[in-house]
Formats: C-alpha cells, structure tokens, sequence
C-alpha cells in the first residue's frame, strides 16, 4: 500500500489516460480520510494579508497577497504552518521553498518516483522568464480547517541537479533564475489556485508520451550520471490546486474578499481579507444573487471584452483574475494613448497618467451573461510615492497591440469585490460540482 | 525521427523562407501556406495543437512570426539572433512581477509571450522586414 495507490483511488478516473511511467511511491503507509457526510462543517476560511510580503518595503513588491498553509508529513501530526505563501489564482499547485521547510522538512515527505528509483522534479517557467526547480512530493495539505491528504506539491530548490535547459523555452533573463530563496520569490511559496477552471498544471498533456520533446515541458527525471529526461506523469501526480482535493464538499471554487481601499493605496499590513473555500456549500460562501456568472471558454478565458467600442476575443487576448499580479495588465499604452495613458519614464510597462483614468469594460462570458468592469488606473509613481503597499489603481500594459494584448486584471481588481473563482465540474469526479446558476459553466467560471 | 540533438539549423526570424520547413521537421508538424498580396503565412500545427505562423515577406525574408500551444515554443529556435534583444531590452522592474507575461518593445524588434500552464501563446517582429504596404498587425 503507498500514498500514491491511496491518490489512484481517488482520482481514479483518470487512469484510462495514463500512457507512461506509473509512478510508485516509496513512502509507506496511508490513513484514510476521517471526514464524512455526518461530520461537522470545516471552517473554510484563511485569512489573507496584503502587502509587501517577506521582503518587506525594501523589496518594494507591492500588492503581494499572501496566506498560511499547513504541510503535513503524510499520514502524520508531524506538522509545519508556513506563513507567507502568495496566493496566485493564475497556476494551480502547490509550491513551497525547501528553506522554508524545518520542522517539517522536505525529507520527511513522500516522494514519487519511477522503477528506477528516480524521483519527480518539475519545472515550471513563467512567463517573466524565472522559473522554480525542484522535486515533487507528497504531503497532507491543510488550509483553515480543510484538508488535502496525500497531495503532490513542488518543494522549490530541494535538488541538485541542473535545471534542464528543455524547461527553459524563453532564455532565462539577466537577473532572474531559479525563485527557490524568498529574496528571488518575495514569498515562502506559491499557493496555486487553479484557475481556469482546472485544477492541475499539465493534465493530459504530460501523461502521452507524444510531448516529452515539447520545449517547455514540466516534469523531469534524473537518473545518477545522466542529464534530466522528460518523463510521462500521471495525473494524480502533477501538481493539483490543493482545493480540488479537499476531502470536504468546500472543493469546488473560492471566494476571495478585500475590503475597498482608497485611491492613494493602503499601508503594509492594513489590508485583511478572506480566502473562502467551496461555493455555495456552506452559510458563507453562497453565490450571492447579486454577482453575475462568467462562464469560461475551452482555453479558460472570459470569451470576449469590450473596450471603447472594440471587442478583443480569447484566445487571441486570452484573460484571467489574477492575485498572483501586482498590477492590471490592461492592453497598451499605445492603443490607451487617446484618453491619456502613457507609461512611466523610470518604470516602462507601468503606466503613469498625468491624471486618474476611469475605465469601463464589459464582460461576456460562455454563458450569455453580460456586466460592466469599472476600475481606474491612477500615475504609479505618485503611488508608489506614498510609500503604501496596496494599490487598486496600478495599471501597466499587457502587449504592445491588440494584436497580441491580453487581460490580467491583476490583485488591484480584487479590492472591494467579492470574487467567486468556480471549478470545472467533474474534473475530479464526484468532487466537484457547480452551484445552481453556474450548472452550465462546464469550463468553470468567475462570479463577482 | 528527428530529436533536440540533430537539428540541423535554427529557422528563425529574421532569415529566408527555406528556413521554414526546418522548423516544420523540428516541429513534427503539418505545413498549411496561406498567401496574401503582399506576404505570405506558413502554418505549422503540431499534433498536441500547438501553432506556429511563418510571415514572409515578397523578399522570402520571415518578418514575424507567432505561436499559440500549451507549452512555450523553444525561442531561440523562433527567434535566432534576435533573442539576444530579449537580453537587452529588459527594464528593470522592482515593484512588481510579470509571472504571466513579457514584453519587450524596441525600434527594431517586438516581442510578446504571454500566458500559463497549458496555456501559452505570443508573436515576434522585426518592423523594418515587415513590406511597406502591411501592417504589423497582420502578426496575430
């Protein structure tokens, strides 16, 4: 019996697509799950910061979000809370820095690995071109009262094995590299979300063999003396948005609530919020009546914005609600030249406004729905002037065009607004489900 | 078959049309050819859905070039030399991360790469290759 059998039974389902290595794993033994129907309610609410995070105002990272997780040594109380993990709803998975692990070290967790005894590594790229390295192991997983047993996570930087160049689909830029030290990440970890609806980070693209030559291609092992080779992954074993296997019913979405914060931005550590688990599952997260549903596309996006009359489609300008960005990434400043954008002179990419500039944007998603996005983007050097942490105003440019613009409405979104972030249902079957008034979003969907 | 190790040239940017079928073998992908007035677009579609598009100007000269697929596609394979202006081009940026996204826009060279996991997609030009009477925007 190993912990990764215990995960087949649960994600059953997706055996049929598995192609490649079974992995085994090597660490014994597994409890089963305590919870039942008849067991009292979790609390399923973290409490989220907002701010500089670790680094502090001399990192000058502003508008980071982050929350507490619990990494369990599986089938164990051997137990860690790890502070400062950056709550990013544009990845899924969870990542945390080995030097963040103590007490709970990383060699107290479960591994996966193939016949030849050689343990998962993934690698992840993002898109500013930095990346995190690292094995994947199994862990319990608790957040607020939920919990997630036997869950592949990352633990970045706990290998010593060079970073596989096939990873690296974009050259690494001066400056950037492995995020494995709170200085390179600005947080103790990534707790991804999963969003777009889906709950893993490769799914079938990592379980054919047909795609380990891919640049770009996630996961890894590293026989002794021999360079990293690509290497097929089940999907119980890929990094899993840790909600999605919630033993309790609260798996299917979040809710994130800020508090309205004033133009000018708010100081380190003012700011407070929620971190809800589940929709519509328990007295606190009922989709409200008031929010409209956005129905997701195939590729995970708002199917289509408008803009002072221009509609832009996924997936050319794909889309995401994204706490995992400081800023509202809103097309360009050459398209925004007309009512008064232009970017700063000592921050390219950012934009700084003589004066501020309210915007409307409607949103139309999967589902027929329709509603309006009102936000404002105010100088971003005269905000971070007054020397705050949270801003709802940061504004800067996605691409350079429409041709190639996109909408990541960053954390500034999120102040003031409840956010439902709803799952695919199905994904994991019998785990997931919509509430009613979102049954038909088979993509999952945003509410707010 | 074809692997990382026997490539036998980068098809990039910036470089003639013939360099396309290399990309297309190195691509292990279906080579559908579009032609316009005043250029011309090679789409490369692999099995796992990824696509290149090849723009190539009445010179036979690549002027841009983009892609969309769950994977990033290898850069330096796309972009040649021109990736060393990725390298230059940056500004640096303190206060905040760009995890979903790089842009990099100079006079001579622009670069988009924007995304997430299973989810990537992006386009490169050089403005002075694009033909005269074409607009960057056809890049898409």
């Amino acid at each position: 019996m190993t912990l990764r059998n215990a995960s087949k039974a649960t994600l059953g389902r997706f055996l049929a697509l598995v192609t490649g290595l079974i992995f085994l794993g090597s660490c014994g033994g597994s409890s089963s799950s305590s919870s039942s129907t008849s067991t009292p309610a979790a609390n399923n609410t973290a409490a989220l910061t907002v701010g500089f995070g670790p680094l502090g105002a001399a990192g000058g990272y502003v508008n980071g979000i982050f929350t507490s997780v619990t990494v369990c040594a599986p089938g164990t109380s051997n137990c860690e809370t790890v502070d400062n993990v950056l709550v990013d709803t544009g990845s899924a998975g969870l990542r945390i820095l080995n030097s963040a692990l103590t007490t709970v070290p990383a060699s107290s967790l479960g591994t996966i690995t193939d016949s030849n005894g050689d343990q998962l590594q993934e690698c992840v790229q993002y898109g500013d071109t930095s990346y995190s390295w690292g094995p994947m192991l199994v862990a319990d997983v608790e957040l607020a009262g939920e919990k997630a047993s036997s869950l592949p996570i990352q633990v970045i930087g706990d290998n010593s094995f060079a970073v596989p160049s096939q990873c690296l689909a974009t050259p690494v830029l001066f400056g950037y590299g492995n995020d494995d030290t709170v200085a390179a990440l600005g947080a103790n970890g990534i707790l991804g979300l999963g969003a777009f609806g889906y709950p893993l980070d490769c799914g079938s693209y990592c379980t054919s063999s047909s795609d380990l030559t891919q640049s770009g291609y996630p996961y890894y092992v590293c026989p002794t003396g021999q360079a990293c080779s690509a290497t097929t992954v089940p999907t119980q074993d890929q990094a899993t948005n840790p909600v999605a296997a919630f033993s309790s019913a609260d798996n299917n979405g979040v809710l994130v609530t800020l508090p309205s914060i004033p133009a000018l931005g708010a100081a380190n550590g003012t700011v407070s919020g929620s971190l809800i688990f589940g929709i519509g599952t328990q007295t606190d997260n009922a989709l409200a009546t008031t929010a409209t549903v956005y129905a997701l596309d195939e590729y995970g996006d708002i199917p289509a914005f408008t803009y002072n009359g221009v509609s832009y489609t996924s997936p050319t300008n794909w889309s995401v609600l994204d706490t995992g960005s400081n800023s509202l990434e809103f097309l360009d400043a050459n398209t925004l030249a007309s009512v008064g954008i232009i970017e700063c002179a000592d921050a390219p990419g950012l934009y700084c406004p003589t004066s501020t500039i309210p915007f409307t944007v409607t949103a139309s998603g999967a589902n027929s729905t329709s509603g309006t996005i009102m936000f404002s983007i105010m100088n971003a050097d005269t905000l971070f002037n007054t020397n705050n942490a949270a801003f709802n105003d940061l504004g800067g440019d996605s691409g350079t065009s429409p041709a190639n613009d996109f909408f990541d409405f960053g954390l500034p979104f999120f102040f003031g607004r409840s956010v439902y972030i709803g799952m695919m249902p199905g994904v994991f079957a019998g785990e997931s489900s919509a509430p009613s008034g979102a049954t038909s979003a088979t993509y999952g969907y945003y509410a707010f | 078959m074809l692997t990382l190790g026997t490539v036998p040239a980068w098809a990039v940017l910036g470089q003639y049309e013939s360099s396309v079928s290399v990309d297309q073998q190195y691509l292990r992908s279906e080579d559908r050819v579009q032609a316009f007035q005043a250029y011309k677009v090679h789409q490369l579609t692999t099995a796992n859905g990824t696509i290149v598009r090849e723009y190539i100007s009445p010179q036979g000269l690549v002027f841009g070039v983009t892609w969309q697929g769950p994977f990033m596609p290898n850069m330096q394979q796309l972009l040649g030399s021109y990736v060393t202006n990725l390298q230059t081009a940056l500004p640096a940026q303190t206060h905040v991360r760009h995890l979903r996204g790089l842009t990099v826009k100079t006079n001579d060279f622009v670069f988009v790469n924007s995304g997430h996991m299973r989810f990537w997609k992006g386009s490169a030009y050089v403005p002075s290759l694009i033909p005269s009477n074409v607009s960057a925007e056809v890049v898409r």
